[in-house]
């Protein structure tokens, strides 16, 4: 169940209408890296995380991917909100006009539309919390793109925060990989595969178990 | 949690230490309350933040008020935000947890003052509302701007 907050996780107030830049920052909302493909990555994979705190996580970050995605469709928006058809047009934002007016449809920078091609959920604990750091370093690489060519301070703040973020949630599966392996088998961590091989797991012995051991 | 870098053909990541935190203002300002984790890129240096003051000078001060006591909100807001991923994989820490337990109380009561003052930004709000004034019956879930809409020009 998920309740809404009506706020958005960081203030965008973008004063300027700037269609280019909105074709740019588009690809963080519907794009290979974006905010909807990590938060639809991680809800989608914590359902069989053999850590129970792991999926919590998972369920943590997810949830605020999708209030960075809320950011990035509010830049979007503000950046076209008074959009003429003129700028439309000298911007080379005319394509997504005629398809969507001044709509919010996630796509990439490049007009591909979003897909779950672009992320996996492998049901294997190692495999997925790997492609969690890698999609974390993807995305950050995208803000540092966006923050070269974008000069508008209003717009670089909101990108700034969203940038960090990329690296805390890095450091944090990070965290959330070394206890996942301390599960495992150390001389060969893919011995079993976690998420499937659910009896191989180390486990806490259950206390009639170790009842009767001195 | 033991340190993993002798094995060979798998990632590892070292585990964070409680500490060295930012305060509230500069927590959401570089997206991070940790220090050791505000890791920023040189070409995001270059350009000053935006000078607020002479353009939220010609607003309106009411919706200032308003705008501040938000911006608030979201800065206490955020650090629970951080301080939850940290616990979410550090759950014995007592220090993270203590002042998890103060963030909480801080921001229950800011949300509860924005709501009697302005509009409520959660249900839970709204039924604090309800509780407090019976005899009022409005529904105002949909009182306030969108959150999307950012600056009114």
């Amino acid at each position: 169940m998920w309740m809404y907050e009506k706020r958005l996780q960081f203030p965008v107030k973008i004063t300027k209408t700037c269609p280019r830049t909105a074709q740019l920052i588009i690809s963080q909302y519907g794009g290979p890296d974006g905010e909807l493909s990590a938060s639809m990555r991680y809800l989608a994979q914590r359902y069989t995380m053999p850590l129970k705190e792991v999926g919590g996580l998972l369920t943590d970050i997810g949830t605020e991917e999708l209030a960075h995605m809320e950011m990035i469709c509010a830049m979007v928006y503000q950046l076209t909100k008074n959009l003429t058809v003129e700028q439309a047009k000298a911007a080379g934002f005319d394509a997504y006009y005629i398809d969507h007016t001044t709509g919010l449809w996630p796509q990439a920078a490049s007009a591909m539309p979003f897909t779950a091609k672009e992320f996996q959920s492998k049901g294997d604990a190692i495999t997925d919390l790997t492609e969690n750091l890698a999609a974390e370093q993807k995305a950050r690489t995208v803000y540092d793109n966006l923050l070269r060519m974008i000069p508008d301070p209003e717009i670089r703040e909101p990108l700034k925060f969203l940038r960090a973020r990329e690296i805390v949630h890095f450091q944090r599966f990070g965290e959330a990989l070394e206890k996942t392996k301390e599960k495992l088998n150390e001389k060969n961590y893919y011995y079993f595969n976690p998420e499937f091989d659910k009896e191989m797991l180390k486990r806490e012995p259950l206390p009639m178990e170790t009842a009767g051991i001195r | 949690m033991q340190s993993t870098t002798e094995h060979l053909a798998i990632a590892s990541v070292p585990v964070q230490q409680f500490g060295d935190l930012y305060d509230e203002d500069s927590a959401l300002k570089n997206g991070t309350v940790f220090r050791q984790l505000d890791l920023p890129f040189f070409a995001a240096e270059s350009v000053p933040a935006p000078e607020r003051g002479a353009q939220d000078m010609l607003r309106d001060p009411a919706r200032q008020d308003q705008e501040n006591d938000l911006l608030k909100i979201q800065k206490v807001s955020f650090v629970l935000d951080d301080l939850r991923l940290f616990l979410d994989t550090h759950p014995k820490d007592r220090e993270a947890l203590e002042m998890m337990k103060n963030v909480s109380i801080c921001r229950k009561k800011l949300l509860k003052e924005y709501a009697a003052r302005y509009y409520p930004l959660t249900a839970d709000c709204m039924a604090e509302l309800f509780e407090h004034e019976q005899g009022e019956a409005c529904f105002c879930w949909q009182k306030g701007p969108a959150p999307w809409e950012g600056v009114c020009v």
